[in-house]
């Protein structure tokens, strides 16, 4: 037996240095001292980046709390009309990137925009709302992040909630009782995992903050490393970036620490839905589409005006080409992904030693840190393990072999892996705590190994936390873009590469065929595993 | 589930198998290809690679991203990149990368001929392709055009509260405040930068087209932006864009002293280019009289080859002096520039 542990702990790390490699890279430049304008920019822009980050922070987190839990409270429990499609509707907020919501509410906004021919066309005097300053980004943000606290807390409603709820019925407690009394308590691990997804996007974002003028970390981080030439500088602003995390992430295990929710038994039976009256249901119906239309309908729908202006010019053959490119690399990436989020969390619970557990939760880091920076993180190392394959296969064959990884798929997909991590490691462990250790703990009595327990008993349990981990990923990695700027192969193109293309060149308007080519690649998944999640 | 799992297992050794092929057939023809790093995407650009492929049977290969990060993929790829040619959107980004090593001296009479001195490098490391001029575009009504002279006036009490600029973050921000340092030094930059602050209607914000569109909508009178994003607004899909770039009208500053700030986008062989020899051609080849034109009629960019006319609306705006110092400085001046900013709080 100590032996086996011994094994899973030693595979643990295995897999922790690989997703740590970038990390690390980035860590040993931290020894060589900040840039000769870390002064510089202590006196004149960290305390902008600092509140900036901080209110973004604030202000996303009790936006996606308020939209994300609410939504997933009211479509688990309350039967109304088109429930079936508002549930699903619901994350597709995510499709958009958060820079094409940004550009989108600009243009709404915008001099000559929809608002005001909107109001124009109502009779109505036109009032500009300004959305372009930190108060629109933390709106902007916090409307297409909020299906990621939506997905983690409904998947906890729908899965586990019902033994609770029939309790609670029971002793005769009320609807708001039971909701803010029981149910949040019980649901916070679920809720504190989307959030944290959320923050860490948020604290990620470039595209967004950049257009509306805010100046957040990343936004610094950025113009040290590329304006000022200062990678060393741009790795500080990165580490401080890592310690705001590290703080939130402790800040909530320490709370958590102190009230233990783990329910004992697992549940999956779906939860029994109540059909409230005529008027109830009107008011949830409204409830729960009004975040449907500000995160989805409203900038799809400038899009797609968008779209038609510009569909003969951007629109060719090619195009599919390349959206089919961007499917399976999004697909590939979600499901290495996911795998290594399983390994991680199984093999360090069955290394059965404490701090393996805890350094696991080491591997969703790379969450928290810039594309940008990943992305040079992982070409450091690659281009040395490419130059002694290069002299290598100089000395012995006599050939020049060229670049063999730099350049490839496969650094992407690793680059993607180690970023989003999280993505897939948060919802699989939220899931896989609720699982009681009773029955895979008398298969291994009886002599069944690990790894099959875990496909016999384990995985069955956990398959929801695993489709969502799979949906998120595969929608971030579809629209990530710094990482896949910098990284992408020649003969490799994605849609949001083509988007921010368009974008970066002023040409808003042509960028919207790619992101609706984004939106429906993404939208098809989600319908897919949506319906296996609800089953 | 399980079927599901293995279907995308499949699918995705499928996929890696597919993208070896991919690789092993480019390396073979390595002869035959060039590889592009470029900042500039627009559709223009991919029909002038496609004609060079049909014309010479070379490939263009190429990788899209914004010229910092290029920069420093290049320089992390070091002697084994597989870059030939780099192209920006600004002379300032082609001097660092000089200066990083990562460009080599060309030796073209092609390009020594048709380029003017002052749009190349003095060592003959990068070429202009496009020049762009950045300009004042204003509100006819609420400004008299006599009042406007130069870039230095809007930084003056007159113009308090009025003028839309966008963020320092902008490399054309950058170049024109190292412009200024070249020709002023760096105490009279500072003080154009810090006036220039209080002279902004609101906090920067936005693109160049932005710019004018906030003039347009009254939130300020002035705008400081390229010459083509006025010409991509009067062109644009969308009517309320064309609406924008009608009202307004441009003016060019410091016409009775040094001459307007000009911009070039443009090229440079890559130290270490595989493929030198192609990568000589690319760049011959789109400054040549054909390349020219399609780069003039369709981004509303001046051409750098003099025997080509520029696009129907600049030539409406009229002939004007442009500063001529040499664009090498941009990229010389470009991290002062960017202190100077940062300590002005030019956001």
């Amino acid at each position: 037996m100590k032996r086996d542990s011994n094994k899973w702990a030693l595979l643990t790390v295995a897999i922790l240095v690989f997703i740590a490699l970038p990390v690390v890279t980035i860590g040993i430049e931290l020894f060589s001292g900040p840039g000769e304008t870390w002064g510089h920019i202590v006196d004149n822009l960290l305390p902008d980046y600092l509140w900036n980050s901080l209110f973004l922070i604030l202000a996303c987190g009790i936006l996606v709390l308020l939209f994300g839990v609410s939504t997933a409270w009211l479509v688990a429990r309350f039967e109304f009309p088109l429930r079936k499609q508002l549930e699903w509707l619901l994350i597709l907020p995510l499709a958009i990137p958060g820079y094409i919501v940004a550009y989108a509410y600009a243009g709404i906004f915008d001099y000559g925009g929809s608002f005001q021919l909107l109001l124009e066309a109502a009779g109505l005097e036109f009032v500009r709302i300004d959305i372009m300053n930190k108060f629109g980004l933390a709106f902007v943000l916090g409307i297409s992040l909020f299906p990621y606290v939506y997905v983690s807390s409904r998947a906890f409603f729908i899965n586990q909630a019902n033994s609770l709820l029939e309790a609670s019925e029971m002793l005769g407690v009320g609807q708001f009782k039971t909701f803010f009394r029981l149910m949040l308590p019980m649901a916070r691990p679920a809720i504190v995992a989307g959030l944290i997804l959320v923050l860490m996007e948020v604290l990620n974002d470039y595209g967004a903050a950049k257009y509306y003028g805010v100046n957040t970390f990343t936004v610094g981080i950025f113009r040290s490393w590329f304006a000022l030439e200062e990678p060393e500088t741009a790795v500080y602003l990165s580490a401080l970036l890592i310690v705001i995390v590290f703080t939130l992430i402790l800040l909530e295990k320490f709370q958590r620490r102190k009230v233990q929710f783990n329910s004992n038994r697992s549940n999956n039976r779906s939860i029994d839905r109540k059909k409230p009256g005529r008027r109830q249901q009107v008011l949830i119906f409204i409830a729960v589409l009004i975040p449907v239309l500000l995160g989805f309908i409203f900038p799809l729908s400038q899009l797609i005006f968008w779209a038609v202006l510009t569909f003969d010019k951007v629109f060719d053959a090619s195009f599919l080409a390349l959206s089919l490119q961007s499917f399976w690399i999004a697909c590939l990436t979600a499901f290495v992904t996911v795998v290594m989020a399983i390994t991680l969390i199984y093999f360090s619970k069955w290394s059965r030693l404490g701090f393996i557990k805890n350094i696991a939760k080491l591997g969703v880091l790379g969450y928290a840190i810039p594309g940008a920076v990943i992305a040079i993180g992982i070409m450091i190392p690659m281009i040395s393990i490419d130059k002694w394959l290069i002299s290598f296969f100089d000395r012995f064959f006599n050939m020049d072999v060229g670049l063999l990884i730099t350049g490839t798929v496969v650094a992407l997909i690793y680059a993607y892996v180690v970023r989003f991590l999280a993505v897939a490691y948060n919802p699989i462990e939220s899931t896989s705590l609720k699982v009681s250790n009773t029955i895979p703990d008398s298969s291994r009595i009886l002599g069944v190994g690990n790894i099959s327990t875990f496909f016999k008993i384990e995985f069955p349990l956990i398959r929801t936390g695993i489709a969502s981990a799979f949906i998120l990923v595969f929608i971030d990695a579809l629209k990530e873009l710094p990482l896949t700027l910098i990284l992408k192969p020649f003969h490799v193109n994605t849609l949001a590469v083509k988007a921010y293309e368009y974008a970066s060149d002023e040409m808003v308007m042509e960028a919207a065929i790619p992101s609706l080519f984004i939106i429906v690649t993404v939208m098809l998944p989600v319908i897919f595993l949506n319906r296996m999640l609800i089953k | 589930m399980k079927r599901f799992l293995l279907a995308l297992a499949t699918m995705a050794v499928l996929t890696g198998c597919k993208n070896e092929k991919q690789e092993t057939t480019a390396a073979s023809e390595k002869s035959g290809e060039v590889n592009v790093y470029t900042h500039r995407h627009y559709a223009a650009d991919q029909e002038l690679f496609k004609q060079f492929e049909e014309k010479t049977g070379i490939k263009v290969n190429v990788i899209n991203a914004n010229a910092d990060e290029l920069i420093q993929k290049m320089k992390i790829e070091g002697e084994h990149s597989p870059a030939d040619v780099l192209i920006t959107v600004d002379a300032g980004r082609l001097t660092r990368a000089k200066d990083q090593e990562l460009l080599q001296t060309i030796d073209s009479e092609i390009l020594d001929n048709t380029i003017a001195s002052h749009l190349k490098d003095p060592d003959n490391q990068w070429f202009g392709l496009t020049k762009r001029a950045r300009i004042v575009a204003y509100a006819p009504e609420r400004v008299d055009s006599t009042q406007l002279s130069t870039y230095e006036d809007l930084a003056t009490e007159k113009w308090e509260d009025r003028i839309l600029i966008r963020s320092s973050e902008n490399i054309y921000n950058q170049s024109l405040l190292a412009s200024i340092i070249a020709h002023s030094g760096e105490a009279a930059a500072k003080e154009w930068a810090e006036g220039m602050v209080e002279s902004m209607a609101r906090a920067p914000k936005g693109n160049d087209r932005d710019q004018v569109k906030a003039v347009v909508a009254g939130e300020g009178d002035i705008a400081i932006v390229n010459t083509y994003y006025i010409g991509n607004l009067l062109n644009s899909e969308n009517p309320e864009e064309v609406k924008a770039g009608e009202s307004v009208k441009i003016f060019f500053p410091n016409q009775e002293g040094r001459g307007t700030h000009i911009n070039v986008s443009g090229a440079g062989v890559a130290r270490n280019a595989p493929n030198k020899e192609n990568a000589i051609k690319f760049i011959e080849f789109l400054v040549s009289k054909e390349a020219q034109e399609v780069f003039a009629n369709s981004n509303y960019e001046y051409p750098v080859n003099e025997e080509v006319e520029p696009a129907q609306l600049l030539q409406s705006w009229g002939e004007f002096k442009e500063d001529r110092l040499n664009l090498s400085e941009l990229g010389e001046h470009n991290k002062e520039a960017v202190l100077i900013f940062d300590e002005a709080g030019w956001k």
